[in-house]
């Protein structure tokens, strides 16, 4: 191997490679893995402490052009296993970036702090004495402010947003506009695909861009296969060059570190771990513990005209039912990605379409802790194989947001929904008719659900025998390897997970640039 | 002799199922990257049952040319992904030569159906016991309907369309070149005005929100 001294101004990217032709060998005194929130808030504070570090991604960084409002293609673009990845077991399509800035560039940039309740959970179940609300709210304030967190501002938030707010009103239940990492927010609804307004603060345009003006390298479309190690020490990283989209591997890399952060997600951390000769397992608990926050979505169509292409994409919220299990909110997408729940098939399909304009869709996601799967390495391959299982109870936490977000609907004035129920009627036109979700015996696959939530699968414990890392992310057992992304989190945190990670990517860092 | 004959009803029997199964598909018409013919006959036939021309959006399924964008998202998938998917059509194309569909005729190919049995077919699918039978037809729906209703004239026809957006500067634009170019492809950041905000960090709101119809792209 040689070494390859041109690192492009701070980014390398796939024609970089190809033009070089070589194995190449780096060195850094950090190396982290993944370019999503966890990974981007540890790179550049390190940059900042004033170490050396490299950021090495899979995908590739896109900009505003390339960006696709199509649904189908955006997906295969941006997502791994082209947006089809699905869970066994329990049926579910799992959505994960592979982008520089991670989901960051394809979420709709919710920022919710979980209330003290979640953490007061954590740290009494999972031994974690430094991981309180009052703990880690100076980190959640840090990344707050670096990203200029605040609410929607009302102008933005459009009809469907707005009716949302009205629903909840009426029945008492309390809402709030949704924080979010924006500057400048038009309201044009596109975070999923792409902010092409450039307002969404997605890692690949704010933490990314600062961090290698303080002197980080950031190479792009590199696979990393195996953490190199010996005893208790890491020594670095190798893995292959991959071209974007494609898949296509080539010339092979290493990069040696004194410290190797792992921030490669959820499902992609573990299975790095098992192909490095299961490293980290001395307590068995890498790749298992897995948890989602599973989605489902009710669609309820309103008398009047919504324009529902106008407002932030996910702006409003309630977290009145956290402690029973579910958070509420609005959403939009690519209008033809909504389209996909519409229920029936020719005309009856089609009339559905022709309601969109006065749609509107809101989501439950569920803190479903009773069901659990795993992630395990494939032969061949470093996409996992993950299995779960939705537990039944957990189906009844489910079909009851539904049944709330029905009667939301309703309250807001809405002449009818589209529950989604497999076994229900397609449309309920009144909250009378919508009771019968209240006690419907709802069986796991009556639910079309969907998730990009995904945890626990290196969880934190205190007890070195019970969890993979500790609280600064350090695994147990080993010097200088870390995790930062949400496989460390000991439970689902019942709300959208990106400020947490960061926060606790965040608390990580500081850590880290401490001991080095 | 008895051989003979059971041989002969054999290859009877095989060369209808190959007919009806596999021959006939029509050798005219586009060519595509990815798509078999059998594959853009299915996405047709499904396309022209799912989507019948109704009042409230201005192209049928035909017209949307379902099998085009089909082939163009089969193109973006990873091969896994693609071979995937192509299996599926090839699955509904031929299930009705196993499972028949309802009434005369019914044991053909699904793109040699009625459009009332090929209606039925999906309505089994549909409606069946089985989630991941009906997940199967999910996935069908899912790529069809992001092509129909993604199309620039529903969209146009609903007031869906992409808004018309700028995208303004910033940092990172002199940072990344375009997917598979080099860094020669970067902006000059000497011919950017100088009033083009080039932190995100640092610029204020762009203009005021967009108005709902107004300035949008419908073609």
């Amino acid at each position: 191997m040689t070494d390859n001294p041109d690192t492009g101004g701070g980014v390398r990217v796939f024609s970089d490679y190809v033009r070089g032709a070589r194995d190449f060998t780096e060195e850094a005194d950090v190396v982290v893995v993944g370019s999503g929130p966890s990974g981007s808030v540890v790179t550049y504070e390190l940059a900042k402490a004033g170490h050396r570090v490299i950021l090495v991604e899979e995908g590739p960084p896109f900009t505003p052009q390339e960006f696709s409002p199509d649904g189908n293609i955006s997906m295969a673009r941006t997502m791994r296993e082209g947006g089809l990845r699905s869970t066994t077991g329990t049926l579910m399509p799992v959505l994960q970036a592979i982008c520089l800035g991670g989901g960051s560039l394809i979420n709709s940039a919710m920022c919710v702090r979980p209330p003290g309740f979640i953490f007061d959970e954590w740290s009494t179940r999972f031994d974690l004495e430094r991981t309180t609300r009052a703990d880690l709210d100076p980190h959640f304030d840090a990344v707050s402010e670096f990203l200029g967190i605040a609410p929607t501002p009302e102008d933005v938030q459009g009809p469907r947003n707005l009716l949302f707010r009205q629903g909840c009103d009426a029945l008492g239940i309390s809402s709030e506009p949704v924080d979010r990492n924006v500057r400048g927010c038009r309201g044009s609804g596109e975070c999923y695909t792409g902010c092409r307004a450039r307002a969404k603060q997605s890692m690949d345009i704010s933490y990314i861009p600062q961090a290698i003006q303080l002197g980080a390298r950031v190479l792009t479309s590199l696979q990393v296969q195996r953490v190199l190690s010996e005893g208790r020490k890491v020594q670095g990283v190798e893995g292959q060059v991959v071209e974007p989209f494609s898949g296509r591997t080539s010339h092979r890399f290493k990069i040696r570190a004194r410290w190797v952060v792992l921030a490669a997600g959820c499902m992609a951390t573990p299975v790095l771990l098992q192909k490095s000769g299961d490293l980290a397992n001395a307590s068995g608990q890498v790749g298992r513990n897995l948890q989602f926050h599973p989605g489902s979505a009710v669609a309820g169509v309103f008398p009047q005209a919504l324009n529902p292409i106008f407002g932030g994409t996910q702006s409003y919220q309630s977290l009145a039912f956290l402690k029973e299990g579910f958070k509420l909110e609005t959403m939009w997408s690519a209008p033809a990605a909504l389209a996909v729940r519409m229920p029936g098939l020719g005309e009856a399909l089609v009339k559905h379409f022709g309601e969109l304009p006065r749609t509107a869709v809101w989501d439950a996601i569920a803190s479903t802790h009773r069901s659990t799967g795993s992630v395990k390495s494939r032969f061949r391959s470093m996409n996992p194989a993950i299995r779960w299982r939705l537990h039944p109870e957990d189906m009844k936490v489910m079909l009851r947001s539904i049944h709330v977000l029905a009667q939301i609907f309703f309250a807001a004035g809405a002449e009818k929904i589209l529950p989604g129920v497999h076994g229900l009627p397609d449309e309920l036109h009144s909250a009378e008719e919508a009771e019968v979700l209240r006690d419907y015996p709802i069986r796991p696959g009556d639910l079309v659900t969907a998730s990009s939530h995904v945890f626990c699968t290196t969880r934190m414990h205190g007890d070195a025998s019970r969890g993979v890392v500790d609280e600064d992310g350090l695994c147990h057992g080993f010097d200088n390897l870390y995790i930062a992304d949400t496989g460390i989190f000991p439970r689902c945190p019942s709300v959208n997970p990106m400020l947490t990670a960061m926060a606790l990517a965040h608390r990580q860092a500081e850590s880290l640039a401490e001991r080095i | 002799m008895a051989d003979i004959i059971w041989a002969g009803i054999f290859i009877a029997l095989l060369g209808m199922a190959l007919g009806r199964g596999w021959a006939g598909y029509s050798r005219t018409g586009p060519s595509y990257a990815v798509l078999a013919r059998r594959e853009a006959a299915f996405l047709e036939a499904a396309a022209e049952v799912l989507f019948p021309p109704s009042e409230g959006l201005p192209l049928s399924g035909v017209e949307a040319d379902l099998p085009g964008y089909a082939d163009r998202y089969l193109v973006a998938l990873p091969v896994r992904q693609r071979n995937l998917l192509r299996a599926l059509f090839v699955l509904f194309e031929h299930a009705t030569l196993v499972w028949p569909a309802a009434g005369r005729g019914g044991f053909r190919r699904f793109s040699s159906l009625s459009e009332g049995q090929r209606l039925d077919v999906l309505r089994a699918w549909e409606s069946s016991g089985l989630y991941l039978r009906r997940m199967v037809l999910t996935a069908l729906k899912a790529v069809l309907i992001l092509g129909y209703v993604g199309h620039p004239r529903s969209l146009g026809a609903l007031g869906l369309a992409p808004w018309k957006l700028e995208s303004p500067r910033v940092e990172a634009d002199y940072l990344y070149p375009p997917i598979g170019e080099g860094r020669d492809r970067l902006p000059d950041r000497a011919s950017v005005p100088a009033s083009s905000p080039l932190s995100p960090l640092l610029s204020p709101p762009l203009s005021p929100p967009l108005i709902p119809g107004v300035d949008q792209e419908t073609s």
